[in-house]
């Protein structure tokens, strides 16, 4: 147990490429935490999919030892569907380094979280970053942070995590700057969880800061918000692999083998204590509930693998808290999972996690918010088109985000013409600097979640960023867009859509069917409805001319294959009434544009 | 029950853009001993099929008439001494119209080859061109008049349509032609691009256009209406006959009935089992010249493949299906959209089915 005037705990707050992980890296070597020899790029991003996205998915401390003081590094998630993780491990700390790519500049989602951690109490160690780049504009970047910070341009750092020039100073600041912990050895325990894993060989392994009291590696524990109480296994700290400790006392970051077997049962902003009298009264304030935003249908695009789909999301659940599932029915697409998740890019990680780890194709239907619909008395939530009352309702609410957008001011015309179109209520702005706007809009999170960010980023060369937070819900004038093929309506295409945007929706989906549709024994007419009003049309021609010109007594084997062949691709594509839609129309009618993630 | 006998001549003039049959231009000093290979081979494999008898023969290729009159004769007499061939049955033989003229044709009548089968494909100078054919429309008109001189009252001539830059307009003035001379017989097919052709290898490199199938549904339609106002039955997907001139060989591929193919790459079937000789001519006569059985591959059908290919043959033709073969859930559909009619106990495809007769089968059989 370390002397809580030696410990220091701090975050790193940066945008996505603005050189985290590799500062992590320089922070590992520097102090010999790391040895030359096994280092690797992005040390700390431990899982294949992480290293190959450039993005940190799991926060995960690691233990520095530098000049007699335990430097505590807790990773933090670097997007925007993981706010909730960002906000826990934001409270394990003292002191965050707020540290901008220095041709880059400041970006939404860094200020979002340096907001986060400032409101956490953090002391914040500013740095630039990135200045050995020949577009590196320390110096600006400087003034820009300064004027963020209210502070004084010469207290921010300028560093090079790449060539280690400016870390070691950058370490001493940290020790100079951030406070240190308090806390009671003696004190009945509280721990926060800012992240949990879950391994096939020991189970369920939180990662905690001991805020006070002393948690021991074995020991009855209970977790204050889900009640479950288990025999711990081992504590320890990262180092930066697991090495076991006695124990962890206050302030101290490490795991603990919880001895659990269900991620769900110790849950990320959770508060561990020891079972029975000796345990703490009070759970650490700040817990919530990971509620899901986004919803999407997955099916398996061959019939049959609906128990592996089952099978795959009851695994991935042990070590994803955040994901919900129930069984749903398409009448299009049959046996699936209608499934909630955090935002897109977590929607994005479970599908391909799903399709990578348990080998399944999957056809995954358009995304939809939650919606809260008011019949009279009944008031219903609706995560699925389907479930939308037939007969009409009184009112739907829908939630809406704040959204931060920063941008180069040249392009603020455009983003305001984009958050205008998207339905969006202008907040306020800030010039960070005279070439720099910071604008706040209230926006519907379903207008968030199609394409916005890609939109954004193609009007603005790329250069703008984007953060939201959940601000509530809104009454909004929705309405649901069925699509019908040849009369009969397929509930995998159905969306609920503003009105205004209803039309644009339903003749997107019409003429890009009618790409995809092939062309059948009679016309299959494609529509687009609200309710009994068909809104957009298109027709696929029947087809006239199938049939093999020649058949002779050479060629009847080659022409039965041929035969079998169009009888096996009919075979895999999927009836909808009379009319047959290949897998690949539900997949490619169903995609959201391109870059809609991030 | 009879069978068909089919001989393969894998000898042309000229290789056409589109055709992917067994057939090379060049080889002519392999005539001599390719004939020889026939005759040996007949005499090889008739044994196994003595008992039976032959209602057809078929000489096809290739081009046959690129072997001269008396050869051609030779090998008929000999295709008789070895198979019982019906005293009445119907002898084929396709010819090209720039290898043939009435001296020819007469000698070919003589010897018993009471039918003739000529590749006209066009009468459209252009249409010649881009499917590479090297004969003119009036050849064609020439060779068709010497026919007639020669007596031959059983003339087919195939026809194709739908190659790069024919119009509809320009189809009907062939069709109009064709029936301006009156052949017994009419075989138009819709030009079907292979792969493993020039013309397949134009198309896929984006030199050519795929046939329009629009436009050929187009190019069928109006050849059912012509050949129909022309006393033409249509009895199979791209056959038109006078009555009583159907094709009985070509019938009996689309029945099932047992045949023999004899010569490079041909095939035969009997009970259910399908077999085809080695493909390269060289290696065809190399077989035969050892005494061995020039077998290439053969198969034996399930029950189940053979229904399915007995329906998607027999539904190529106006005799149709029997109404028991099939199950009236999947038919029903189909009578009511009219690709399907009931005619004497059996279901036939309408004219508008058979132009989109995959989808019919598949609809029929499907699993």
């Amino acid at each position: 147990m370390t002397d809580t005037s030696h410990i220091r705990n701090f975050c790193i707050v940066a945008h996505i490429d603005h050189g985290k992980s590799t500062l992590a890296d320089r922070l590992l070597e520097i102090t010999h935490t790391v040895e030359g020899r096994s280092m690797r790029a992005q040390y700390l991003d431990k899982m294949d999919l992480e290293r190959e996205r450039g993005i940190t998915i799991k926060a995960q401390a690691v233990r520095l030892l530098q000049d007699g003081y335990e430097l505590n590094l807790i990773d933090t998630p670097g997007h925007v569907d993981f706010t909730y993780e960002v906000s826990r491990s934001l409270a394990a700390c003292e002191g965050a380094i707020l540290l901008v790519d220095a041709a880059q500049g400041l970006e939404a989602q860094t200020l979002a979280n340096y907001h986060l951690a400032r409101d956490a109490g953090l002391v914040i160690v500013p740095a630039v970053n990135k200045i050995d780049l020949p577009a590196a504009e320390p110096a600006q970047r400087a003034e820009e942070l300064a004027t963020l910070l209210d502070g004084d341009p010469q207290e921010i750092l300028h560093v090079s995590a790449k060539t280690g020039q400016g870390v070691d100073e950058l370490l001493a600041a940290i020790v100079e700057r951030v406070p240190p912990p308090t806390g009671d050895p003696s004190a009945p325990l509280q721990a926060l969880i800012f992240d949990s894993a879950y391994d096939p060989y020991r189970g369920v392994i939180t990662y905690v800061r001991v805020q006070d009291g002393t948690l021991p590696g074995f020991a009855r524990i209970r977790m204050f918000a889900t009640g479950a109480r288990s025999e711990s296994e081992e504590t320890g700290v990262m180092a930066p692999e697991a090495t076991p400790v006695a124990s962890l006392g206050p302030g101290e970051v490490g795991y603990l083998v919880t001895g659990l077997k269900d991620v769900h049962q110790a849950k990320v902003g959770d508060t561990i204590t020891l079972d029975g009298k000796q345990g703490a009264d009070e759970p650490l304030p700040g817990y919530r509930e990971p509620k899901p935003m986004v919803w999407s249908g997955l099916f398996p695009s061959e019939g049959g693998d609906y128990s592996d789909l089952r099978e795959a999301l009851d695994k991935l659940k042990l070590s994803d808290s955040a994901l919900v599932y129930e069984p749903e029915t398409s009448r299009a697409l049959g046996f699936g999972f209608r499934v909630g998740f955090l935002g897109l890019l977590h929607m994005d990680i479970v599908r391909e996690r799903l399709e990578r780890e348990f080998d399944l194709e999957l056809i995954s239907t358009a995304p939809n918010v939650e919606f809260h619909v008011v019949t009279g008395e009944d008031e219903i939530t609706v995560h699925n088109p389907a479930e939308m009352p037939p007969g009409g309702y009184d009112r739907v609410d829908e939630p809406i985000v704040f959204a931060t957008v920063i941008t180069p001011s040249d392009h603020l015309g455009a983003v305001m013409e984009l958050c205008q179109s998207r339905r969006g209520e202008l907040v306020d702005m800030t010039y960070i600097t005279p070439e720099r706007v910071e604008v706040h809009y209230v926006l519907p999170l379903a207008e968030i979640v199609f394409d916005f960010f890609d939109q954004l980023k193609s009007r603005t060369r790329g250069f703008a960023s984007l953060d939201y937070e959940p601000w509530g819900v809104k009454e909004a004038n929705l309405v649901k867009v069925d699509v019908l093929l040849h009369g009969e309506p397929v509930d995998a295409f159905s969306s609920v859509v503003h009105r205004e945007k209803a039309y644009e929706y339903g003749k997107r989906m019409v003429e890009r069917l009618k790409e995809l549709i092939p062309r059948q024994l009679f016309d299959v007419a494609i529509q687009a409805a609200i309710g009994s009003k068909v809104i957009a049309r298109e027709t696929v021609k029947a087809k006239r001319k199938d049939v093999l010109a020649k058949c002779y007594g050479g060629d009847i084997t080659r022409k039965r294959k041929l035969l079998e062949e169009q009888k096996k691709g009919k075979a895999r594509m999927r009836r909808v009434g009379r009319v047959d839609v290949p897998q690949e129309a539900f997949i490619a009618a169903l995609r959201v544009d391109e870059g809609a993630k991030r | 029950m009879s069978a068909g006998l089919y001989v393969h001549v894998p000898f042309c003039l000229t290789r056409c853009g589109y055709c992917d049959f067994n057939a090379h231009a060049g080889l002519d000093e392999l005539k001599p001993r390719y004939l020889r290979a026939l005759m040996r081979e007949a005499s090889l494999v008739s044994p196994g099929w003595s008992g039976v008898g032959v209602g057809s023969v078929f000489l096809g290729g290739g081009t046959p008439t690129t072997i001269e009159p008396p050869d051609l004769r030779a090998l008929l007499e000999h295709l008789r001494a070895s198979f019982d061939v019906r005293p009445d049955a119907e002898v084929t033989i396709e010819a090209n119209p720039d290898t043939v003229d009435e001296a020819r044709l007469t000698g070919l009548r003589a010897s018993g080859f009471g039918r003739l089968s000529m590749g006209a494909q066009s009468f459209d100078a252009g249409v010649l061109t881009a499917l590479e054919r090297v004969h003119s429309p009036d050849s064609v008109r020439s060779a068709f008049a010497a026919a007639r001189a020669a007596g031959n009252g059983n003339v087919n001539l195939d026809l194709i349509y739908g190659a790069h830059g024919e119009t509809l307009a320009s189809w009907e003035r062939t069709l109009r032609e064709t029936i301006e001379l009156g052949p017994e017989h009419v075989s138009a097919y819709a030009l079907t691009i292979e792969p493993a052709t020039p013309l397949g290898r134009k198309v896929a490199a984006g030199m050519v256009p795929a046939p329009d199938p629009d436009l050929q549904a187009d190019m069928f339609e109006a050849a059912c209406v012509s050949l129909a106002g022309a006393g033409y039955v249509h009895y199979e997907v791209s056959n038109w006959a006078k009555p009583g001139f159907e094709c009985l060989h070509n019938l009996g591929y689309w029945e099932r009935r047992p045949y023999v193919g004899l010569g490079a790459g041909a095939h035969s079937f009997r009970d259910g089992t399908r077999w085809w000789n080695l493909r390269p001519p060289e290696q065809y006569m190399a077989a035969v010249e050892a005494g061995e059985a020039p077998i290439g591959g053969r198969e034996t059908l399930e029950p189940a493949d053979a229904r399915f290919e007995e329906m998607f043959l027999r539904l190529r033709t106006f005799r149709g299906v029997p109404s028991g073969a099939v199950d009236l859930d999947r038919a029903t559909p189909l009578l009511q959209a009219g690709f399907l009619e009931r005619n004497n106990g059996s279901l036939v495809p309408t004219e508008r089915g058979l132009l989109v007769l995959n989808e019919l089968v598949l609809a029929l059989t499907a699993s």
